[in-house]
């Protein structure tokens, strides 16, 4: 179920009802766990069965691995676990991809192999239900936090309808708490859900869909070569069709979880006014960045031994973190050079940091994997961020190409390497993609530092009531049909 | 008195939204827009594409592009055959891909008629056409988005500002007159009077469309562009011949079924009318279509009592023309062509 769609306004509205009726609070997490079953089920019925799969085997498997005491037997469920967690994974996700470069491969070295191309359907959310049962294993396995006492509660928090389908990535202690004792939204958590919602929505809904993916659409799918403009265009446009895609998609999550009464982890802080890439990685899905960096990173070693390993532990991090968006080399090309973007600005730091004692050394926060870069001078900070969006934008051509030569041909348009070419963009999409681009950049620079929950209440009630009617105004008028989050396939 | 600042703000725009829709909703109703008028996109095409499996006796699967879906009137043929009109053309679409993805579909055995606009069925497929994305749509439709098309027709059957193609966000910014650079051309500009979509897809014009001549020629003249940027001359020698081979294949399984077929060409006038007859001669298409794929067929041009109407923008038929050219395409079909139907069965027993 889309939360850009009819269908979950009903099913909102009678959640909503059901979870502020007097039942018990058993009853009420029974409601919710049906309820996410059946959000679930109405995208494909039959894969629900591999959710309950995966629910049932990481219980009482993480279970087992807190309380075995035996190092084999440990390690042998983890095994169990990490198999049976990442053999689905791999087989819905990276099967066709796997078989196919098997087949290159098989190919290359002279074997007449052709097999029949595997026919298979990517289960909603399976890369981001799986990350959620992963690092509960991943958790009971080192100790490092209770296993859940109830069947229920674990259900609930693996299939929670707000997360369930494209994040944010929930680890048990930010959830599991929340469903052990009674709660309901009071009236300020509804309203600013309700509002999150909104938002949420128009930025999917207006933004994404109605604004800029056509554009970027027309410019990615174009067979003829293109003047540097509409390809910069078109890139731009992806960037902020990216951005309001799945950032809306979080933020309606955010909103609808709050106006339940439980809070979800934020996954989005402004990451076009990030100030280099480590400061990036911190803004942009947060959850899965620092998911990435407590359970691979870390786990390899992170800068723990010496420089030229912890070179090695982010590019790898980052290459694996691409692939987890999709089965294709492009996805791992884009995490690649976001690697190299990391590495280039940790060596910049280093030497930085050892020519001169007189800079402060910055602080590590939470979900970084190196330290940031510190700017006192606030325009010199704006003129890194529009550096910072440039190179990120170089990035995105690999994330939404399909192919390499797609992508070259975009990247050869955008530095002019491109020397006659026929414009294709309209007038109005130029302008809708300038316009939207340059302030979704103006607005992340200005509330970099703020949250919207922080900002909403600053507001006089009028001016917010004004605002927040245009939001929906427009998104009633955009009449943009329910198309799914691009998210919903990673 | 609510304390809450945010409960006011939600209440303040919760009354300036309701405020707002009603004042546009009563102001398209008082400019004569239908609320009646649907979005003729992929859910409302997948809807009617899961009705054709529907007995043959009952129901006549209709495929074209938008001539059949102006020129059929479908309250006409249902009440004069008792047979279900299943409309499944698409405007401004080679019918092709829905062609192929009926005759692939094993529990289709129907009545189908094949509706053809000569530059549109001679034309080569490129896979990303409408009717590709709707089949597609249909085949991955999922409960929650058929639950949202009955919810949504609710809504859209009551509200008139509901129309993407006319009255959206992105249909008022295609107004604007904005110059664009050389080589570069916009989506037409339809008048919104020129189409209503009714929920079983058939397409009218608006009674002001009909008497205003000046929206007739805005019509025209997009038809023009559209001549105009087609450049390719009309398709001829192997690729016309993998079509008919194409066409041919897909007609006789639907035969072999027990399905029954034929092809319909439908008014057009004026210049139009003389275009299509230097592009495509009738010996060389028309004809030969019907001799590759052994079907029945009627052309307008065969009949005097549905030659002669003249379309208001040269293409497509006015609502008073199409209850006429209905009744006499039902006439021909039984009389000429061996077709049955439930009521006038019904009638003979």
């Amino acid at each position: 179920m889309l939360f850009n769609s009819y269908t979950f306004i009903v099913f909102f509205i009678a959640i909503l009802i059901l979870h502020n009726l007097p039942f018990p609070w058993k009853v009420k997490k029974i409601n919710l766990l049906i309820a996410s079953y059946i959000f679930y089920a109405a995208w494909n019925p039959p894969f629900i069965l591999l959710l309950w799969l995966s629910t049932v085997v990481d219980f009482f498997v993480g279970r087992a691995l807190y309380t075995q005491n035996n190092v084999a037997k440990k390690r042998l469920l983890l095994v169990v676990s990490l198999i049976g967690n990442l053999g689905m994974l791999c087989f819905f996700k990276y099967g066709g991809f796997l078989l196919e470069n098997f087949v290159t491969l098989a190919n290359a070295v002279g074997l007449n192999f052709h097999p029949a191309k595997p026919n298979i359907i990517l289960p909603a959310g399976i890369s981001f239900y799986t990350f959620t049962t992963l690092c509960y294993t991943i958790d009971m396995y080192k100790k490092k936090s209770e296993p859940v006492r109830s069947m229920l509660d674990f259900s609930l928090f693996v299939t929670f309808f707000p997360h369930l389908v494209a994040g944010p990535i929930v680890r048990p202690p930010q959830l599991v708490p929340q469903f052990e004792t009674p709660r309901t939204a009071n009236r300020q958590q509804l309203m600013q859900g309700l509002f999150l919602l909104s938002l949420g929505l128009f930025m999917k809904v207006v933004l994404a869909d109605s604004m800029l993916s056509s554009t970027a659409n027309d410019v990615f799918n174009a067979s003829d070569k293109l003047p540097a403009l509409d390809a910069w265009m078109g890139v731009l446009a992806f960037s902020g069709q990216i951005f309001f895609d799945f950032a809306g998609y979080s933020t309606c999550a955010i909103g609808a979880a709050l106006c339940l009464g439980f809070v979800l982890p934020q996954n989005f802080q402004y990451p076009y006014a990030a100030i280099g890439f480590s400061d990036f990685w911190r803004r942009w899905h947060i959850t899965l960045s620092s998911w990435l960096r407590d359970y691979l990173y870390i786990p390899l070693g992170g800068n723990r031994k010496g420089k030229l390993r912890t070179y090695f532990n982010l590019m790898l991090t980052m290459l694996l973190g691409g692939l987890w968006h999709g089965a294709n080399w492009t996805f791992v090309v884009w995490g690649g050079l976001h690697g190299f973007y990391l590495w280039a600005e940790k060596i910049f730091k280093d030497r930085a940091e050892s020519k001169s004692s007189l800079i402060a050394e910055p602080a590590v926060m939470q979900a970084s994997m190196i330290p940031t870069i510190s700017l006192s001078k606030k325009w010199n900070g704006f003129l890194y961020a529009l550096l910072t969006f440039f190179l990120v934008n170089v990035t995105w051509v690999f994330f939404r190409a399909s192919t390499f030569t797609k992508a070259w041909a975009v990247l050869k348009s955008m530095f002019g390497f491109v020397p006659k070419a026929d414009p294709l963009l309209t007038t109005l999409a130029i302008i809708k993609v300038s316009v939207i681009v340059s302030v979704m950049v103006i607005v992340h620079w200005l509330m970099r530092n703020s949250k919207v929950l922080e900002v909403i209440p600053k507001l006089p009630w009028w001016v917010l009531g004004i605002f927040w009617a245009m939001l929906i105004l427009i998104l009633i008028w955009s009449q943009e049909s329910s198309s799914s989050f691009i998210y919903f396939q990673f | 008195m609510i304390s809450n600042p945010l409960a006011r703000s939600a209440l303040l725009m919760l009354t300036i939204v309701v405020i707002t829709i009603a004042c546009w909703e009563i102001h398209l109703r008082s400019i004569g827009v239908s609320a009646a008028s649907y979005d003729d996109g992929g859910p409302l095409w997948a809807d009617k594409r899961a009705m054709v499996y529907e007995p043959s006796d009952k129901a006549t699967v209709f495929i074209g592009s938008s001539r059949i879906k102006y020129d059929l009137d479908i309250p006409t043929w249902e009440n004069i055959t008792g047979d279900h009109a299943i409309q499944l053309a698409c405007v401004g679409s080679n019918p092709i891909p829905v062609l192929l993805n009926l005759a692939d579909d094993a529990d289709f055995k129907g009545k189908l008629v094949i509706d053809v606009t000569e530059f549109l069925f001679f034309s080569p497929l490129d896979g990303g056409s409408a009717p590709d994305r709707y089949i597609d749509y249909y085949k991955k439709r999922t409960p929650s988005q058929r639950a949202s098309f009955q919810i949504n027709h609710l809504f859209e059957s009551q509200l008139a500002f509901l129309d993407k193609d006319n009255f959206s966000l992105n249909a008022y910014l295609d107004k604007l007159p904005l110059k664009n650079r050389e080589g570069v051309h916009g989506g037409p500009d339809f008048p919104w009077q020129f189409e209503t979509v009714s929920f079983d897809r058939q397409s009218a014009m608006n009674p002001e469309f009909v008497a205003d001549t000046n929206l007739q020629n805005k019509v025209k003249g997009i038809w023009r562009f559209f001549r105009s940027m087609d450049k390719e001359p009309p398709v001829s020698g192997a690729k016309l011949d993998s079509i008919f081979i194409m066409v041919k294949t897909a007609v006789n399984k639907i035969k072999a079924r027990g399905g029954q077929v034929i092809f319909s060409r439908t008014p057009s006038s004026g210049e139009f009318w003389q275009i299509e007859q230097m592009g495509f001669p009738r010996e060389k298409y028309w004809d030969r279509l019907l001799k590759e794929t052994a079907c029945n067929g009627i052309f307008f041009a065969d009949y005097p009592a549905i030659n002669h109407f003249i379309c208001p923008e040269t293409s497509h038929l006015k609502p008073q023309d199409a209850i006429a050219f209905t009744k006499e395409f039902i006439r021909i079909l039984e009389e000429e062509k061996g077709w049955k139907f439930q009521k006038t069965l019904m009638a003979a027993n």
